[in-house]
């Protein structure tokens, strides 16, 4: 939108000037004419990465950027045929205003910061020094050149100063190309940190450079004074400190304007860009580095902006961010080989074209190889040859150079024409063959790689533990390095920064650790989902006719969770005995049906706001679907928690019930379902769970603070804590009783009507000799955020009266099915002190699906139901903790 | 000092000198450090783990000797071992050295984390662990912690072990697993810390 609104032509002129009587339509080119072009050839672009990407090979082998270039070339050729005029070309202005600030932006904003502050000495080295060194090297060696005559042309009019101007605009490692060669190469992160880093940070060095020697050559070498370059020194330091500060600043801004955009979630993406161009076009005005600005502005605001904004905004604004950045690295990459059709602008000098190649090339490596050297005598990871090679190698030049030589002016820099034509050049040279050539290179040198495994909880706390480590040794030694300013940097930021700028409901739940985690989980979470979460596979029992997308993804960790949990349906391992095919697989298909089928509950009312997005009706079912597949997960998770097993995602529910190993029960603690199995293999012990009997206390404080936290609402979230308790099951346990007995989490499906008329339920009897129970509470601890967003449908279910003092206190109930009830009154026991239905609640209620007949007997509890359900359920004296809890009275 | 035996040849007389004042300064002139000592370390006081820090400088294991358990105080030339853990990579170092040279790294870290000299790191030892790393965070709870701890250890014993067999029982984390789990993750470019510009040393006293 902006690039458009700032395309329009100014004086749109009117329409034709004497109108013969009324028109029915009209001919309004001249008023479309700008955006109208911008559009096309954004689309004209896009279209292009299309037809690239049709095939892997070319793209594989030829970077994105070498393709635009030659099809700018194609296009502008085309053009010039047609119109017999370069009618097109990269304008500075544009570039500088509205091509350049989103990728910079989207550079800076995920830019891995502490990669980026790890190595930040390296950076500045070879962005300062290295950026000095080459412009006055490269300057000096061309007018060198120049004075040796070699340059025949005589156009080449240009004195020491005119080739240090070009110098300085020529020797500027560029961030677009970087970014755009070095992204497909895939080098070791610190070695594309430093690169990346470099061609970042050296713009206030070119820009101060660019500005001094333009002002010189406008002044003329005769009246140059010592103060002029002691001003230019000065210069530097205030245009790369200044635009830092800018930079900031308005991070500072942003962060602190996020805190408060909760009611207003939807323009919250918005922010994010506008005062980061804003920080841009500040820093520009007083002419300080506007690229340093965003950069900064980006890098710094983060961490504060993600923790604010919701879930939906942070997808927004990385989407429209790599968007935005991507067709405008389109844009200037195909308008780079438009532009280089305009030959009314060239002027060729070979000396001086193979001069600057050769100068560059020669220039970057030995600057590189000499700070290198001495770097390394400072860092704690040297930069080995190889690294050298490629950093030498990758110094791209790009647009940059061309904007900055095209923004010359003609009438003082006499030799333009010449410096143009050597810059498009350099510019091509550098993005096709340096760019086609390095993939092949770092392939050749072995270049070390960087592993793109996925992060793992161990790494993050290993890795915190290391942080943790080096502060303290660095304390004890009394050496006040990086480790112990990055230590006191966080210290810092903990106690006043973060306070300020996040939000409370965030803040209090900020911690690095804990983000893996949860992140981990809701991957897991999505890609169990993504599976359509069929814990009952249909192989398992047999069944091949049994549609299941499952089977299309075989190496998944449900399936491996499937294979190994051998005990993944309770309720065969219950009246596993014998059992004909047939009703077996009747039974199966039941369950089968039952759990995967959707069935709509909750009807919404339509609704349209412009302000906020109401979850549309697709979503609410995905989270139906999610919730049931959740449901189902616990279920997996309860029959083979006893072993550890290699599934991560069991690994991540957060499974605390366990029964206690000392029942003072005679009935041993294991489960009822449990002592059927003949070897006793469904009741394994894994001495480090058992070592932690587990007791969830939320504490009430947490609770108090909840409910008085206003800001809580939808960044809530859920854990699942469970606590074992063992206590008898009476035979009676009274609808309002809390002795709340069971299993964690499980739910096993519905028994179908024959298996409870069939003849081996007569094995009731066996197992009725067990009483076994257990409790388990699914608490709510904190766990924010995205939970919420997945689940967040969850949150209505049973939250008992009692809790509703703290109203924003999210529960997540599991829906109970019990096993096999044989009366009316041990239905009522098997609910939580959550879930008391009297049955005529339940008969009446409209989620009541099941097969069972006569409702009293079999009952399943659907978590939206329970909501509904909610106001009669009588309040218990504990409500807090028990939300789930299921019974097995056998 | 004696130039100790164990430290590497790669520091030079001039840190050694560094150290042996602020093992001095530590020790209020002393032969020995006590675990009282690193009380007056301002700067440590923040740090939350620094109980398992403190812990490994008097841990026996980490001294190379050949007894177990905790020593009640250590001397310089044990100070300048445990600092040995932590010096950087040489240029120079082939391959074997490399190696040998992460294990030791590693094995510091796994001392650390389990601390009743077993062998094992379990849950339990995991989930202390894990609870001090996030006690600076008044607000999360110990819960928290502990499902992280768990998920962990799930995550530990699925990368150690595979899939384990359902009878199977993972105890706790070995150092072999420790170090699987450290495949591919450069340890040498983590755990060190540059002693060189010892001139900026802070005086705390």
């Amino acid at each position: 939108g902006e690039r458009l609104g700032a395309m329009q032509p100014p004086a749109a002129s009117p329409g034709p000037a004497a109108p013969a009587g009324a028109e029915l339509l009209r001919w309004q080119w001249r008023e479309v004419q700008g955006p109208c072009l911008v559009a096309a050839w954004i689309l004209v672009a896009s279209l292009a990465k299309i037809v690239f990407h049709l095939s892997r090979k070319v793209t594989s082998i030829v970077p994105e950027s070498c393709l635009l270039i030659l099809l700018g070339l194609g296009l502008g050729g085309i053009v010039l045929a047609v119109a017999k005029k370069a009618e097109y070309q990269l304008e500075p202005n544009m570039f500088f205003l509205f091509l350049l600030p989103p990728i910079v932006l989207d550079s800076g904003y995920f830019m891995p910061s502490r990669l980026f502050f790890d190595n930040i000495g390296a950076i500045l080295t070879y962005a300062v020094v290295g950026t000095l060194w080459n412009s006055f090297t490269t300057g000096a060696a061309l007018w060198g050149l120049h004075r040796a005559g070699l340059m025949a042309d005589p156009g080449v009019e240009a004195g020491l100063m005119d080739f240090l101007l070009f110098g300085s605009l020529i020797s500027a490692v560029d961030p677009v190309a970087v970014l755009a060669v070095f992204e497909e190469v895939h080098v070791n992160e610190t070695l594309f940190i430093i690169v990346f880093g470099e061609s970042l940070l050296n713009d206030a060095v070119t820009v101060v450079l660019y500005k001094v020697f333009n002002s010189f050559v406008e002044l003329g070498p005769a009246h140059i004074h010592a103060t002029d370059y002691v001003k230019g020194v000065a210069s530097f330091f205030l245009v790369s400190l200044g635009g830092t500060a800018v930079g900031l600043l308005f991070a500072f801004l942003l962060a602190l304007i996020t805190r408060f955009t909760k009611r207003v979630r939807i323009i919250e993406p918005l922010f994010v860009f506008l005062l980061a161009y804003i920080a841009y076009l500040a820093a520009e005005m007083v002419s300080l580095s506007s690229i340093l600005a965003v950069t900064f502005c980006g890098i710094c605001c983060k961490k504060y902006v993600e923790a604010n904004i919701s879930q939906k905004s942070r997808t927004t604004v990385k989407y429209t961010m790599k968007t935005l950045a991507s067709s405008s690295e389109t844009i200037i990459f195909m308008f780079l080989g438009i532009s280089a059709v305009d030959t009314s602008k060239w002027a060729w000098d070979t000396a001086l074209v193979l001069g600057t190649l050769f100068f560059i090339l020669l220039f970057r490596a030995v600057g590189v190889v000499l700070q290198t050297c001495v770097l390394n005598r400072f860092r704690l990871i040297p930069l080995d040859r190889i690294d050298q090679v490629v950093m030498s190698y990758g110094g791209l030049r790009g647009a940059v150079a061309f904007a900055l030589v095209i923004l010359l002016d003609r009438a003082k820099v006499k030799a333009k024409d010449y410096f143009v034509a050597t810059t498009i050049v350099v510019v091509f040279f550098t993005v096709i063959v340096q760019g086609l050539t390095i993939k092949p290179l770092v392939t050749w040198l072995k270049v070390k790689r960087s592993d793109h495994h996925k992060p793992t909880l161990n790494e993050e706390l290993h890795e915190h533990a290391f942080d943790h480590i080096l502060a303290a040794v660095e304390d004890i030694v009394g050496h006040h390095g990086y480790h112990y300013w990055r230590d006191k940097w966080e210290q810092f930021d903990k106690k006043y920064l973060s306070q300020l700028l996040m939000r409370k409901s965030a803040y209090r739940l900020r911690d690095e650790i804990w983000d893996v985690y949860y992140k981990l989980n809701i991957r897991d979470a999505i890609s169990f989902v993504d599976q359509g979460g069929h814990v009952l596979s249909a192989a398992k029992l047999a069944l091949p006719s049994m549609p299941s997308r499952t089977s299309m993804s075989e190496s998944s960790v449900t399936n491996l969770l499937r294979e190994s949990g051998s005990g993944a349906c309770l309720d065969l391992q219950v009246i596993d005995t014998v059992r004909s095919r047939r009703d077996k697989e009747d039974a199966a298909m039941h369950h089968v049906l039952r759990g995967s089928l959707y069935k709509p509950r909750r009807r919404y009312k339509a609704s349209y706001s412009r302000h906020f997005i109401s979850p549309d009706k697709q979503e609410r079912q995905d989270k139906e679907i999610f919730r049931q597949n959740m449901k189902r997960r616990l279920e997996t998770f309860k029959s083979t928690k006893h072993n550890v097993c290699s599934s991560k995602s069991k690994a991540r529910l957060k499974e605390k019930g366990r029964k206690k190993a000392s029942a003072p029960q005679p009935p041993a603690p294991s489960l009822a379902l449990s002592s059927e199995a003949p070897n006793g293999k469904t009741h394994r012990s894994v001495p480090w769970q058992e070592a932690a009997p587990v007791l969830v206390m939320v504490s009430s404080e947490e609770e108090e603070s909840d409910s008085s936290e206003t800001e809580k609402e939808d960044d809530e979230g859920i854990v699942f804590i469970a606590r074992a308790t063992d206590e008898v099951l009476q035979g009676k346990t009274t609808p309002g009783s809390l002795d709340v007995c069971p299993s964690p989490c499980i739910i096993p499906p519905s028994p179908t009507l024959a298996e409870k008329e069939l003849p081996w339920k007569g094995d009731q009897a066996d197992l009725a000799v067990y009483i076994s129970s257990e409790t388990t509470k699914i608490v709510p601890v904190d766990m924010q955020k995205a939970w919420n967003q997945s689940i967040s449908s969850l949150e209505s279910i049973a939250s008992p009266p009692g809790i509703e003092s703290g109203p924003q206190h999210r529960r997540f109930a599991c829906p109970v099915l019990e096993e096999q009830p044989q009366s009316a009154s041990q239905v009522m026991s098997e609910q939580s002190s959550c879930f008391q239905f009297p049955s005529h609640v339940s008969k009446s209620s409209r989620s009541q699906s099941d097969s069972s007949p006569d409702g009293a007997e079999q009952q399943e509890l659907q978590p939206l139901m329970a909501t509904e359900e909610q106001s009669k359920v009588p309040p218990t004296t504990e409500p807090r903790w028990l939300m789930f809890n299921r019974s097995s009275h056998l | 000092p004696s130039s100790p035996r164990s430290f590497p040849p790669t520091v030079t007389s001039e840190q050694i000198e560094h150290l042996h004042r602020r093992f001095k300064q530590l020790s209020r002139d002393q032969l020995t450090i006590r675990k009282e000592n690193f009380d007056s370390i301002p700067d440590l006081e923040f740090n939350p783990i620094r109980g398992k820090i403190v812990h490994a400088f008097f841990d026996k294991r980490n001294l190379r000797q050949e007894s177990d358990g905790l020593a009640d105080e250590i001397n310089f030339e044990d100070f300048l071992t445990i600092m040995s853990y932590f010096r950087p990579i040489e240029m120079n170092m082939d391959e074997e050295q490399l190696d040998r040279f992460r294990k030791e790294k590693l094995k510091f870290l796994f001392h650390m984390y389990d601390s009743d000299h077993d062998g094992k790191i379990t849950l339990q030892e995991y989930r202390n662990v894990v609870e001090e790393l996030l006690s600076g965070n008044p607000h999360l709870e110990k819960e928290s912690a502990r499902s992280i701890a768990d998920g962990a250890m799930m995550e530990a014993a699925s990368i150690c072990v595979g899939q384990m067999g359902p009878d199977q029982v993972y105890e706790g984390i070995t150092f072999e697993d420790f170090l699987k789990m450290w495949q591919g993750i450069d340890i040498e470019t983590k755990m060190h810390v540059r002693f060189l510009n010892m001139e900026t040393i802070a005086h705390c006293y």
